[in-house]
């Protein structure tokens, strides 16, 4: 898949504010993804329905191949997992 | 993904809302707000209410980043998107708001280079491949999207970009959280603190809320049981006559927050002495500008905005809304006039704002408990 696909179908804004997911860029909520590809400053990744893009990682490298991350607009805030 | 099924079992939800209503004490009205406009999609999605006894009221809180823009910011980035030359971008949700005079998605009908997009660092893309256009991002949102602006202006900067700019309008979680406490017409007995601000901020700013106010805080995660949990903490800290900042959410919050994170924000950002809320007013330092090192690449300063200000629409009631003094239903204009696919207020217009979610999931079961089912 082309790497620089977004997260979400980019055809109709509508999807990314979506009535079964939440509002996933702007508001609270964050993506989950997971780490396909390893890299610095950014990791391509995929979400729970297998898309896939690239993440910005900086602010929570180094990340590994199953790394999972919370991403919000492009970015990973939070490596999940570590705590339990 | 992994943990989304253990997170909305039935059968422990049912015991959890009989725990919360052993602990309700008869008589007493609880009133416990989430900040959070995520909370608000899965009270709603889920009827989290239908749980609860009826005298624990969850008051919805301004943590939609989308409703709280005034109408004034909107026009002052149509004004810029109309501009020759200009490629506005923003996220989804922000195109439908409207400013005094269309929302962005209606200078985009009328030949404005608007476009939508999932990340700052997608609009810096853009900036990079059309190195003729003035690209500038509209940036929106709490401590959880600040950083992705941040980090995108770190970019642009080291890269020597010139004809990328941002909007600023991000805003902080603790300033209106303050204001609501400071608020006669609301009073609170706990908040619900929000799960993914705090990845960011950590849970120490808000320990001045049992400090100085004597109220619980749990922060939460965004499942059924997760909020239902938090109330169950909240609950259990009331009735021992207990008041501290709790963290539900350990598997994803860190007590300190991400200090890497802060540091980004700290270096590209200031806060502004003071911006306007919808609804909420003019609140203080309650919004973040870029710092003088990033002033390049600040698009208020690269283009004269007008720097407007509007008072919100006459039937618009989004401002009780936003304080939790009314429910979405009791707006005027709620479901006629004010739907999600023409709102007239901005709470009507992400998923996450109190009356869409309301409008789309809360009508259901409210009118089943009207029929009493
Ligand atoms: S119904 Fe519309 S106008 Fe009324 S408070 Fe909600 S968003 Fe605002």
């Amino acid at each position: 898949m082309n790497a620089d696909l977004p997260l979400v179908d980019p055809d109709g804004y509508d999807a990314v504010c979506s009535l079964i997911d939440g509002c996933l860029v702007c508001g609270d909520v964050a993506v989950k993804v997971r780490v396909v590809e390893a890299g610095d400053p950014d990791a391509l990744c995929e979400d729970g329905h297998g898309r896939r893009g690239t993440v910005g990682v900086e602010l929570v490298a180094p990340v590994e191949v199953g790394d999972e991350l919370l991403v919000h607009g492009g970015v990973a805030i939070t490596k999940l997992g570590g705590g339990g | 993904m992994r943990f989304v099924d253990e997170f909305r079992n039935a059968e422990i939800a049912r015991s959890l809302g009989a725990k919360i209503a052993a602990l309700a004490e008869p008589g007493r009205h609880y009133k416990i707000m989430e900040v959070c406009g995520g909370h608000t999609h899965t009270i709603y999605k889920h009827g989290i209410e239908d749980h609860l006894p009826d005298n624990i009221e969850l008051v919805h809180g301004p943590g939609c980043p989308v409703c709280v823009i005034p109408m004034g910011r909107v026009d002052d980035g149509i004004s810029i998107a109309t501009r020759d030359g200009v490629i506005f971008t923003c996220f989804g949700d922000m195109m439908r708001v409207p400013g005094s005079n269309g929302s962005l998605l209606d200078a985009k009908a009328a030949g404005a280079d608007v476009r939508f997009v999932y990340s700052p660092l997608d609009a810096y893309k853009l900036a990079r491949n059309n190195p003729d256009r003035e690209v500038v991002f509209f940036a929106i949102g709490f401590e959880t999207t600040a950083p992705s602006t941040a980090l995108t202006l770190m970019r642009a900067k080291t890269e020597g970009i010139k004809n990328f700019s941002v909007m600023c309008n991000h805003v902080t979680i603790i300033p209106p959280v303050k204001a609501l406490l400071e608020s006669p017409d609301l009073r609170l007995d706990a908040f619900i603190g929000p799960g993914h601000v705090s990845t960011v901020i950590g849970c120490r700013p808000y320990e001045f809320i049992p400090a100085d106010y004597g109220q619980p805080v749990v922060v939460a995660g965004f499942e059924p049981l997760d909020l239902l949990q938090a109330i169950h903490m909240i609950m259990l800290q009331l009735a021992e006559g207990r008041a501290e900042v709790e963290n539900q959410y350990g598997r994803v919050v860190a007590w300190e927050g991400n200090l890497r994170a802060l540091q980004v924000m700290q270096e590209v950002f200031e806060l502004r002495p003071y911006f306007e809320w919808r609804g909420l007013g003019f609140i203080s330092q309650s919004a973040l500008k870029l710092s003088p090192a990033y002033a390049d690449f600040d698009a208020e300063l690269r283009f004269e905005v007008p720097g407007v200000r509007v008072a919100d629409p006459k039937a618009c009631q989004c401002g009780e809304v936003l304080k939790g003094v009314i429910k979405p239903w009791e707006c005027k204009v709620f479901g006629t006039a004010c739907t999600p696919e023409k709102p007239i207020g901005t709470c009507m217009v992400s998923s996450e704002g109190a009356c869409a979610a309301y409008y789309n999931y809360g009508r259901f079961a409210r009118s089943r408990a009207r029929a009493g089912a």
